[in-house]
């Protein structure tokens, strides 16, 4: 006990040397620990999006894009399919299709075209207004409403796919008809909207007014017994209300409209099995992946580079540690008059041992209570650091 | 002992009230695009299931819009029996949770008759629309009706598997209450296959593929008086197909009745029954059209 008093009014008497001691330890176990929890956190937070999620269909091409964009909304935009892939997994009666065209965005956001479904498969809940109901209705994640300071009743303009495309696609302003509970997932940082709606922004759909009706002349190029051909110059709405929904309509044939990705749940096992073999024939334009599959490829990558970081690590640890035995070292040289004195006072070589054991025990236990505090200050805010650093 | 068997009557009491409110919360939401959906989806379900077509019946549901509540109500469903053959067009601008959709015509996609364009028009003070694309009053040929019921039957399954050996009881007594039904208009056709009849609106297209009547459409609203030109339009297909009788969907006007009379066509009323009757239920208008049918045959 008196050991440790006297270890303790000689680190405070030395308390810059002592200071930095503690320091050096704590920066050197910190890091590769807190670098752990984060990876730690990100593997959690990648893999249960992607455990959470069964199976994908999307184009063939590049499966870690397609999960990406689909899971994350990244803006890497895979190849297109198209909704005959929804019919044709309804035929197999194997598993319910979620389909979702990710490609638009409004205000730096993604917007998600997607179906009702997709909410009850992610268990996302409505914070505040109402789920979308009608074409040109959008729901907005939680961080979204609060980035861009918007609620039900506001407005949103869906935002070009480029500045120079004046002839492309049209903005449509979306009604904000509802925000989402916090889900602390990329949903958060997302736009929903019905996949219909972003086809209407793409162009496939759309409404004018009656050319039947009109009376500009200029508004009609040919006018038949069939039909009227309308002049690029017919008036289009970028809104759509309850006065003008009516006039929307889609042309085309239905199942050639495009989507990213279908999200596929598979009734069981059994039908997922099935479904993976039957997508496997080189003759099919799609493909199914396991997301599952396609992060944990992702992750074991990830992980490489990490030992590279922990090689390095225990390098600079490793020095570091030197480094400071030689301080102790040089330290005890230079008390060695200091030594002498406590040994003529009368105290043994194992009182002295047990001094020195003493301030090294009180550095050790700084450090490691200051170890311990960062590392929960860490992991308590690793949720937000892994999406803010890592996935978004 | 008074105490005991009263305490026993409040137990019983309470635990039935907890049992029916369970069997209530078990029941299946079912909404419908029209009333003969509805009619089917609550003959197979039974008390198992709470079957809603929520538009008011004077509306025709080929052309109604709901609201975005009624849209809601919709989306809360356990079920949405969707007709197909572009029924309801209203279904393509709003969301609706596409695993709950049970489209009940799929299974004769390919025999959608193609009803060309027809002319626009309104009813009342309803949306003006045409009858054009694809012919949609499908249950009206009854072996149809049979395989949407048979679609519903199976969604239901699905949705409940406990509840199947109740809903296939219930689907064979509804099968062959409409075998029964189609099985007698096929024998009233049969009696004259060379009776022309004339349709008030172009709804009948599966009555006439399937019992293989010789019908011809006219765009008149029972209610209303037609102008000069209808009348003209009337004339000319009566003279070209010696037509005796027209069907009409709903109670003529006296007066349209009146001049159909001098001009020796008499007046049939064959109600599709898309929407739900002021009395009776499908299988009773049904019924009431076959013993309709019947005088022009």
């Amino acid at each position: 006990m008196h050991a440790l008093f006297l270890a303790w009014q000689y680190l405070v008497f030395n308390r810059f040397r002592s200071l930095t001691m503690v320091a050096c330890i704590t920066v050197i176990a910190v890091l590769p620990l807190s670098l752990e929890v984060l990876l730690d956190e990100s593997e959690r937070q990648l893999l249960a999006r992607a455990q959470s999620t069964p199976l994908l269909l999307g184009a063939k091409g590049s499966a870690l894009d397609l999960v990406m964009n689909t899971l994350y909304f990244d803006d890497e935009v895979p190849e297109l399919i198209s909704m005959l892939a929804v019919d044709e997994l309804l035929a197999t009666d194997l598993a319910e299709p979620v389909p979702l065209y990710t490609r638009f965005n409004a205000r730096g956001f993604p917007i998600v075209g997607t179906t009702l479904d997709y909410f009850e498969f992610r268990a996302l809940g409505m914070a505040q207004g109402r789920q979308m109901a009608l074409l040109g209705e959008a729901v907005l994640g939680a961080s979204v409403a609060e980035s861009l300071g918007l609620k039900p009743g506001d407005t949103l303009l869906s935002s070009p796919e480029t500045v120079f495309d004046l002839a492309g696609i049209y903005p449509l302003n979306m009604k904000i008809v509802g925000v989402l509970e916090r889900s602390h997932t990329p949903d958060d940082l997302a736009v929903f909207t019905d996949v219909r709606t972003t086809w209407v922004i793409e162009g496939m759909g759309h409404g004018h007014q009656d050319v039947s009706q009109v009376t500009d002349e200029t508004l009609i190029m040919q006018r038949t017994e069939s039909g009227v051909v309308a002049s690029p110059k017919l008036f289009q709405y970028n809104e759509i209300t309850p006065d003008n929904i009516d006039s929307f309509h889609f042309h085309g044939d239905a199942r050639e409209y495009p989507l990213t990705a279908v999200i596929v749940i598979p009734d069981d096992t059994k039908s997922s099995t099935i479904l993976r073999g039957r997508y496997l024939e080189e003759a099919k334009l799609n493909q199914i992946v396991l997301p599952e599959k396609v992060i944990d490829g992702l992750l074991q990558n990830i992980f490489r580079i990490k030992n590279v970081l922990d090689a390095v690590i225990v390098l600079v640890g490793s020095a570091t540690l030197l480094a400071l035995v030689l301080v102790f070292a040089l330290s005890l040289r230079l008390r060695q008059r200091e030594l002498q004195t406590i040994f003529k006072l009368g105290c043994s070589r194992a009182t002295i041992a047990y001094l020195l054991a003493a301030e090294i025990f009180i550095i050790g236990l700084v450090a490691g209570a200051l170890c311990a505090s960062l590392l929960y200050v860490v992991d308590g805010y690793s949720s937000d650091l892994v999406r803010t650093l890592f996935i978004n | 002992m008074k105490i005991k068997i009263l305490g026993l009557i409040l137990f019983l009491v309470i635990t039935g009230q907890f049992a029916t409110a369970a069997v209530a919360d078990d029941r299946l939401r079912i909404y419908t695009v029209n009333y003969p959906l509805q009619y089917f989806a609550q003959r197979i379900a039974g008390e198992h299931a709470e079957v809603v077509f929520p538009a008011s019946p004077a509306i025709d549901p080929a052309f109604w819009t709901p609201d975005v509540d009624t849209v809601g109500a919709y989306q809360d469903a356990d079920l949405i029996l969707l007709n197909g053959a572009n029924y309801a067009k209203w279904i393509n601008k709003v969301s609706l949770p596409r695993r709950r959709l049970v489209n009940t015509s799929t299974g004769f996609a390919e025999n959608y008759i193609d009803a060309g364009s027809g002319a626009e028009h309104s009813h009342g003070s309803g949306a003006a629309h045409a009858h054009a694309g694809v012919a949609f009053t499908t249950w009206l040929d009854l072996r149809q009706a049979v395989r949407q019921a048979d679609a519903i039957r199976l969604a239901i399954i699905k949705k409940r598997p406990q509840l199947k050996a109740a809903v296939d009881k219930n689907f064979a007594m509804l099968e062959s209450d409409l075998l029964a039904l189609d099985a007698e208009l096929e024998s009233i056709v049969s009696g004259n296959q060379n009776q022309a009849l004339l349709a008030s609106h172009p709804v009948y297209q599966y009555l006439s593929r399937r019992y293989d009547v010789n019908l011809h459409s006219v765009v008149w609203e029972p209610d209303e008086y037609p102008d000069q030109s209808q009348w003209k339009t009337l004339e000319n297909l009566a003279q070209t197909h010696d037509v005796k009788w027209m069907l009409w969907e709903g109670e003529p006007a006296t007066e349209s009745v009146e001049n159909l009379k001098q001009m020796g066509i008499g007046s049939i009323v064959f109600d599709p029954c898309a929407n739900a009757p002021a009395q009776g239920d499908f299988l009773s208008v049904m019924k009431n059209n076959l013993a309709e049918l019947k005088s022009a045959f």
